[in-house]
């Protein structure tokens, strides 16, 4: 598995199990960027609530992000949240389509909660972009996600473009040294002829790209990192290309940090490979004890006390 | 009181073994050394330009310098001898380093080890060290270089 | 690279070979104490001459030998951030097991990567020479080993950025 999935597994298969076989339920899980979700049946076994909580969901309502859960879920929503939680959606059982393709894409859209959630910046930032085109210039309002204690998208829709940049911090130096050889990969992978048609990637660590620089507030340590994303149009053309890129952009921080930690665990199972052989040939060092049953001269057997 | 622990009491005891008890003490003072060790490096290069090198060698390791206090002589010394090491042909190495008396060789020895303690300093070139390294381990044995750990008189 | 690699490893091979000899010692500071002499440097009268060999500035081995004790520490070549990271995980997660590899130390001399403590316990219960080529393998093995991985975590990163790139095509 090299690319990540989008959609919540747990909600996707707790769902399509209990609209077989309703029952009681209680879970409580978490996703990337510690998301936290309940899926409870508070009332009625075929009631099922889902409620998110997000830590950017102020940042998220700003920019329109009821509007798009309302579009995706539409009456689903509840008006108001669970308490402890941002959004909840109630799922009656008996209402779901029972046409198993119509199902399965219901649970898949809802399995997309967070998601959707988060979508709502970049699909305002590529609306802008295109009114901005037909006005022929002027730049969108710099959008801020925090979706992380101290790390932050940021987005921000011009005429011709519309650039993502993601602020991620790497706890320790072996993070900071190993995602700077990563990213340094994302800018120069560009180069190959098949994906010259990709976003634009730029990097840098600790200084904090141009477009934010007046943002109050940033960091400015080693172990900070800047992943600047151009967007151009041709990258959100169609709505199915518009989806994909957003499902995808989003998760590039949880990616790049899953792939090194990947890179580390390989490393170490390679280094505990290594070192049992190295100690094979340590052993090999080590003088036969003799082990044998030793004797008397009589043939009795000589005991140990 | 706070450090009545800590005091070394060993220095004053009448027994306690001396630096200078551990081998004779080198005859000349720091300026006749860094004198005489000048005069060997001219004569080495009066040596070297005649293309003498088992020469040159046998002049700068009789009376090498040792102990304390002669650190100019010896840093000369090593610098002399890191020339003609390093102006010795790869192929010549073997025949010279076996024409050495023994005393030479592990003289030699504690030369190679020096230049190669300091990395990075002068001249000094670890892939020649370690070329001559090799060949004088061949010609000399394990033994020459038991003789540089044990000889108190350093180089 | 492995030219001077060679001459490298046989000057360790023959020093290491010319140090190893020890002999069980008991100290003549404390009674009753056996320690290893190169740790305590009780008495000077039993510590010999420290020797370098060094390949170049960035890898040499350090062999400070004793009456009954020698400790042998080796440099490790880090040309980049990278390997430096790689190197210093390595020995870590050797030095955390330095119970099943008898001969190490549990914490490199300052300057050096990784150290061995060998006494004379050592000598008495396994072979000279053995030991002796359980070193040099160590010293041809690491360097490869880093090598190696480096070269991997290059090569992932390289697919990683390609997968996550080509996908907004699709």
């Amino acid at each position: 598995m090299i690319l990540l999935e989008p959609h919540n597994v747990i909600i996707q298969t707790t769902l399509s199990e209990k609209l077989v076989r309703p029952s009681a339920l209680e879970v409580q899980f978490v996703d990337y960027d510690d998301v936290r979700f309940r899926l409870s049946t508070p009332e009625r076994k075929t009631v099922v609530l889902l409620s998110m909580n997000i830590r950017c969901w102020g940042d998220l309502v700003k920019h329109g992000a009821l509007d798009i859960l309302k579009r995706e879920y539409g009456s689903l929503v509840k008006d108001t949240a669970e308490p402890e939680f941002d959004v909840s959606l109630e799922i009656d059982l008996d209402q779901v389509p029972s046409d198993p393709e119509a199902r399965e894409s219901f649970v898949k859209s809802v399995s997309l909660l967070k998601r959707n959630a988060l979508a709502a910046p970049f699909e305002r930032a590529f609306q802008t972009q295109k009114e901005l085109e037909a006005s022929g210039s002027g730049q969108g309002e710099l959008m801020q996600i925090h979706y992380r204690d101290e790390e932050a998208i940021y987005v921000q829709a011009s005429a011709d473009r519309v650039t993502v940049i993601f602020s991620t911090i790497f706890k320790e130096e072996t993070d900071r040294i190993l995602g700077k050889v990563f990213l340094q990969e994302f800018v120069d992978a560009r180069r190959l002829p098949t994906i010259q048609n990709a976003p634009q990637v730029l990097y840098s660590s600790r200084d904090p790209p141009l477009e934010i620089r007046h943002v109050p507030g940033l960091r400015d340590t080693d172990d900070i990192g800047y992943v600047t994303f151009v967007l151009f149009p041709r990258h959100f053309a169609n709505k199915p290309l518009a989806e994909g890129a957003i499902s995808h952009i989003q998760l590039f921080r949880d990616y790049l940090h899953y792939h090194i930690k990947c890179s580390k665990a390989y490393m170490h199972s390679r280094m505990r490979h290594r070192v049992s052989e190295f100690q094979k040939v340590l052993n090999r060092a080590k003088t036969e004890v003799a082990t044998g049953e030793r004797k008397t001269v009589s043939g009795r057997t000589l005991v140990s006390r | 009181m706070d450090n009545f622990r800590k005091i070394d009491i060993d220095q004053f005891d009448e027994d306690v073994l001396l630096e200078t008890e551990l081998y004779e003490p080198y005859p000349l003072d720091p300026a006749q050394a860094l004198d005489d060790a000048k005069q060997k490096a001219a004569a080495v290069r009066s040596s070297l330009s005649k293309g003498d090198i088992p020469g040159a060698l046998g002049t700068i390791l009789e009376g090498v310098p040792y102990g304390p206090n002669v650190e100019d002589a010896k840093t000369l010394t090593l610098q002399t001898l890191v020339t003609i090491l390093n102006s010795t042909k790869s192929s010549d190495v073997s025949n010279i380093v076996k024409a050495l008396s023994q005393d030479q060789q592990d003289t030699l020895m504690k030369y190679i080890y020096k230049g190669m303690g300091m990395p990075g300093w002068g001249d000094v070139s670890g892939s020649v060290l370690l070329g001559w390294h090799e060949k004088l381990t061949e010609a000399a044995g394990i033994g020459c270089i038991v003789r540089t750990l044990t000889d108190r008189r350093t180089v | 690279m492995s030219n001077t690699l060679r001459p490298y490893l046989a000057a360790v091979r023959s020093t290491l070979t010319a140090a190893l000899t020890l002999e069980n010692f008991s100290s003549q500071v404390v009674e009753r104490h056996n320690k290893p002499e190169v740790e305590v440097r009780g008495s000077k009268e039993v510590l010999l001459n420290p020797l370098t060999i060094s390949r170049n500035e960035n890898e040499r081995v350090l062999i400070e030998p004793s009456v009954n004790s020698i400790r042998l520490s080796i440099k490790i070549k880090q040309s980049d951030e990278i390997e430096r990271i790689i190197c210093h995980k390595f020995a870590r997660f050797m030095m955390q097991r330095a119970e099943s590899f008898i001969v190490l130390r549990r914490k490199p001399v300052p300057g050096y990567d990784i150290s061995f403590l060998i006494t004379n316990v050592h000598t008495e219960t396994m072979l000279k020479h053995k030991m002796v080529d359980f070193i040099i393998h160590f010293m041809e093995e690491v360097d490869k080993e880093i090598s190696e991985m480096k070269l991997s975590v290059n090569a992932r990163a390289r697919v990683v950025a390609e997968s996550y790139l080509t996908a907004f095509n699709s």
